[in-house]
This record gives C-alpha cells, sequence and structure tokens, in this order.
C-alpha cells in the first residue's frame, strides 16, 4: 500500500472524507518525514505548534458530516514570507522584521478552506535569489533546491506536506519546482491575492502553489485566487473553472515554441527531454507552430531594472538603519545595487513590458499555450557558481531565471511540469505558459504532460530509510 | 564651480564607503550592460505598464 506522505491531494482528499484516513493520521506521517529527514535537507524554518489541534478539528467536522472541500483537513506547508497568524515569518532574514502575526489574503482562503498549516519553509532571504541554503535537493544532498521557494520545493519533493505554498518575481516557483521533480504554478499576475507577502518587487510578486501534480496545482490555485482589496494589484475576480482542463487533452490545440530565448545555450538532456514533450503533444493532436520575438533579448534589462529598483526601495529603512549588513552578503549586494538603477531605467523597463504584452497579444490570439523548458539546466551543486552549457560560460544564478522571468514581465501564468531525469537522475523540468487569465489552456497542455511523463510525480523515497 | 565627485555621489543618494561602492558597481556593470539594451528601444509613445489610478474613497454609513 502507498504510504500516505506519498499520494496526491486529489487522493488524499477522498480518504479523509470518507473516514478511511484521519487528518491526524496524515498530519503524523508528514511530521514524521519532517523529524527522520529535515535534518539534512532544511526544507522547514518553523512547524506549526497548533497544527495537531487544527487536524483534530477537522478529523471531527468531516466525521460530523461538515466537509469543507478537498483541501479539509490536508497539510500544507508555507514560505517564510506569508504573514501567518499562527507562525513568525521572517521572509528568510535573521533581520527582524516586526511583521504582522496574521493571515495573507492567499493563507486565510488556505485556512478557510479547511488546509492545515504544518510549517513555514526556508526561502532564500526576501526571495533574491535560487539556491536557498542551507536547503538541500532531495534527489542529491549535495546539490541546491533552487529558490527563492527552495524549502517549499523539497518540502514537496520529499514528502513534508501534501504541497506548499511559494511566491515568484522572477521563476521562484518554478525554478525549485524544475529542480526538485515537482509540480509549480504562477497565475496570472494579481489572481491570488499578494497581501501578507513580505513584497521582494511589486509589480512582479506572485503567489501560488508547488505541488506534487497538475491536478493538485490547480486545485490550490482556484482555492487560494480571489479578490484582495489589500492588494493594489488584485485581479479582483474569481478563478474561471478550470475543472473541464483536466481532463480536456490536447487535440485541436496549437502550441507554440518560441526558439528565440527560450531554447538558446540549454543543457543536452533538457533540450532532448522538451523537443520530446513537443513530440508528444504533437502525437496527441496539438499543432505545433513556431515564433520568434527578437525583442526578448532585452527582457533581462527590464527584470533587473524592475526588480533591484523595487527591491531597495522597500528595504530602504534597513539601508538607512544599517541593518542592511546583517543580510546575507550575496542579498546585500544586490540590495545596495539597486541605488544605481534610475527612474528613467525603471519606467523604460515598463514602457518595455508593455511593449512586451502587446506583441505576446497579437501571439496568443493564435497560440493557445507556449512551451518550453523551465530551465536551461538541472541542480547544480552546492557552492557551484558557474556553469558551461552549449559552450557558454553564464554563472548559475544568470542562468536559471532565464527562461522563466519574461512570464512575470507579462504577468502570465506558468506552471513547471517534470518532464524525465537527466542521466544523475536529476528532475527536469518543462514549462507551458498561457495567455493572461487562460490558465485552462496552460492546464491542458500540462496535464497532457504529466501524464506523458508517466503520471503525477513520485515522490523521493530515500533508500535505506523506513519512510 | 567645481564638481566634487564625493558630493555627487550623496546627491545621488549613493551614500555608501567607496571600497564597497567601488564593489557593488563592479558588479552592477554587467547589469548595466543589460538595462541599456532597454534605452536602445524605439518605443514610441508608449506608456509604461504601470499607470497611475486615484483611490476611491468610500463614504461612511449613514
Amino acid at each position: 500500500m502507498a504510504e500516505l506522505w506519498s499520494l496526491p491531494i486529489t487522493e488524499l482528499s477522498e480518504r479523509l472524507r470518507s473516514g478511511r484516513t484521519s487528518p491526524v493520521e496524515l498530519l503524523e506521517a508528514y511530521l514524521d518525514r519532517i523529524e527522520r529527514h529535515n535534518p539534512v535537507l532544511a526544507a522547514f524554518v518553523h512547524i506549526n505548534a497548533n497544527a495537531r489541534a487544527a487536524a483534530e478539528e477537522a478529523h471531527a467536522a468531516i466525521r460530523d458530516g461538515d466537509w469543507k472541500g478537498a483541501l479539509h483537513g490536508i497539510p500544507i506547508a508555507v514560505k517564510d514570507n506569508h504573514t501567518t497568524a499562527d507562525m513568525p515569518t521572517h521572509a528568510g532574514s535573521e533581520v527582524p522584521l516586526d511583521l504582522p502575526e496574521e493571515d495573507g489574503a492567499a493563507v486565510a482562503r488556505l485556512r478557510a478552506a479547511g488546509a492545515v498549516l504544518i510549517g513555514k519553509t526556508r526561502m532564500h532571504e526576501f526571495a533574491w535569489g535560487m539556491e536557498t541554503p542551507p536547503a538541500r535537493n532531495p534527489h542529491d544532498a549535495d546539490r541546491v533546491p533552487g529558490g527563492s521557494s527552495g524549502g517549499s520545493g523539497v518540502a514537496v519533493a520529499a514528502g513534508f506536506a501534501a504541497a506548499a505554498l511559494g511566491s515568484d518575481t522572477g521563476g521562484s516557483i518554478r525554478i525549485p519546482a524544475s529542480l526538485c521533480g515537482c509540480v509549480g504554478l504562477k497565475p496570472t499576475f494579481g489572481l491570488i491575492g499578494r497581501s501578507g507577502i513580505v513584497p521582494h518587487s511589486w509589480s512582479l510578486d506572485h503567489a501560488g502553489p508547488l505541488a506534487a501534480s497538475v491536478a493538485d496545482a490547480a486545485l490550490l490555485a482556484a482555492v487560494m485566487a480571489g479578490p484582495d482589496r489589500d492588494d493594489p494589484g488584485s485581479a479582483g475576480r474569481e478563478a474561471d473553472d478550470w475543472s473541464d482542463a483536466l481532463g480536456a487533452g490536447v487535440r485541436g490545440m496549437t502550441v507554440g515554441v518560441c526558439r528565440t530565448h527560450f531554447f538558446e545555450a540549454l543543457d543536452a538532456e533538457v533540450e532532448a527531454a522538451t523537443e520530446a514533450a513537443i513530440r508528444g503533444l504533437a502525437a496527441a493532436g496539438a499543432h505545433i507552430v513556431e515564433f520568434e520575438v527578437p525583442e526578448l533579448s532585452a527582457a533581462l534589462g527590464a527584470i533587473f531594472a524592475v526588480e533591484l529598483a523595487s527591491s531597495t526601495t522597500y528595504h530602504l529603512p534597513r539601508l538607512r538603519d544599517g541593518s542592511v549588513a546583517r543580510f546575507a552578503p550575496d542579498v546585500r549586494l544586490l540590495v545596495e545595487m539597486g541605488r544605481l538603477v534610475s527612474a528613467v531605467d525603471y519606467l523604460q523597463a515598463e514602457r518595455y513590458r508593455r511593449h512586451l504584452g502587446q506583441r505576446f497579444a497579437v501571439i496568443f490570439r493564435d497560440v493557445d499555450a507556449v512551451l518550453s523548458p523551465t530551465m536551461p539546466l538541472t541542480a547544480w551543486r552546492v557552492g557551484q557558481r558557474e556553469v558551461t552549457i552549449a559552450d557558454r560560460p553564464e554563472s548559475v544564478l544568470a542562468v536559471s531565471w532565464r527562461l522563466t522571468h519574461p512570464w512575470n514581465l507579462l504577468g502570465a501564468p506558468a506552471i513547471s511540469v517534470p518532464f524525465g531525469v537527466d542521466r544523475s537522475r536529476l528532475p527536469i523540468g518543462v514549462q507551458v505558459a498561457a495567455a493572461p487569465h487562460n490558465e485552462k489552456d496552460m492546464l491542458r497542455v500540462a496535464m497532457e504532460i504529466e501524464n506523458r511523463g508517466g503520471g503525477p510525480m513520485a515522490r523521493v523515497g530515500f533508500p535505506g530509510s523506513r519512510s | 564651480m567645481t564638481l566634487d565627485p564625493a558630493n555627487l555621489l550623496k546627491l545621488l543618494g549613493l551614500d555608501l564607503p567607496p571600497d564597497r561602492l567601488e564593489e557593488v558597481v563592479g558588479v552592477f556593470k554587467e547589469i548595466r550592460a543589460e538595462i541599456d539594451k532597454l534605452h536602445a528601444l524605439d518605443l514610441a509613445d508608449l506608456h509604461p505598464a504601470v499607470v497611475f489610478r486615484p483611490i476611491e474613497a468610500e463614504k461612511r454609513d449613514g
């Protein structure tokens, strides 16, 4: 029989609803995994002392016929930059932030749906990095899990929680999902309210889930979506009904492949896996079209201008009082560097975003979804600073978000789905994106890829361990 | 009037010690090159993506 911690939410919720498994039993299964493996993987920074009481409450409610829905009694982990009523929030920093102990919009919706918040996951400090030290990749503890939602990626892949909440400013949900081998979904900008998230870059920050399957990710995103009056960027609407998308297949769809930018300088095994995914979609009846967007060559400058300027603005109090000196050296450098971005740089970047949006709006008239690798490479070794891919030396930080950040500039939905492994058995992620508010077509393609990859991910089993 | 570079840096809000500023600027050079690609684009009269929206007031009940 499959271990409880290995099952997707879609299976767990049926077990909880029918009474075959209690939320307390399920919580204990995850806590046992955390106790055994978190000392090495360092995914969690806080375990919720109230989780057991919440699980017991869910158990009693379900027993009494008051089932709230598919998340009722399901343990979910929360990235450490979402404020929570019953747990402290540090955004991965040792510098005191004096953040309120109250639920942000996404967390409040999870809690209202009956989810049990199991703990807070480690993140790269202030969401400014792709490694999340000292967290380790469950597939190879000598390698990084990615970031900034690295602890959330580890928690899902290692079976520490049914799913986890993340945030994504340039790829911070999809990058750890790709490196850890789980699904990471960044919905349309503002569809999930961001109030309660420690800001990194106001016009680029997105909230979203990391999960064990496309269906689980869609379920979580739909629950968390909705108007948020405390988020000026809120889309002000509920999620569309995506349920039809998950079983619809891709026959008749048009899937776009943008060879410029998204297929440049890729690891050969990542490239081969992505080409296999494209062939799979074609075999399933999708029409594959190629298109070019030369303007993407300016995307890196745009996201740097917006992200640096925004982050530095947010951290002005800490620059003023000198506490920035207590940031990790890489984060401090970036926060201090933002002062070198001018208002002209920033506004030109925002004009470019509008231009790029107009270009893609034309493309999305004929293309339902866009496919690419999530990242040009698989998980790199802890301490490694540079990689050479296709004879091109590049810093791991520069290479890691190259394929994800365009969708943040566009505010468009994007998802990373595991699709095969490389020769070191490290997961490869494939990215599917679609036009803003067209999560439905993105999910149709993502489901097809997941099915062709052998179904939902398998959590890491840790050979030699009894659980 | 002669321009004192130290005062210029302060005027621009770059109040970092000189050696630290040199380190930060050194790393920023590559990013500057990327941002410069934006400046080379002809975006005609396109407005930026983020625009100002006035905040509507909510009347008190009663």
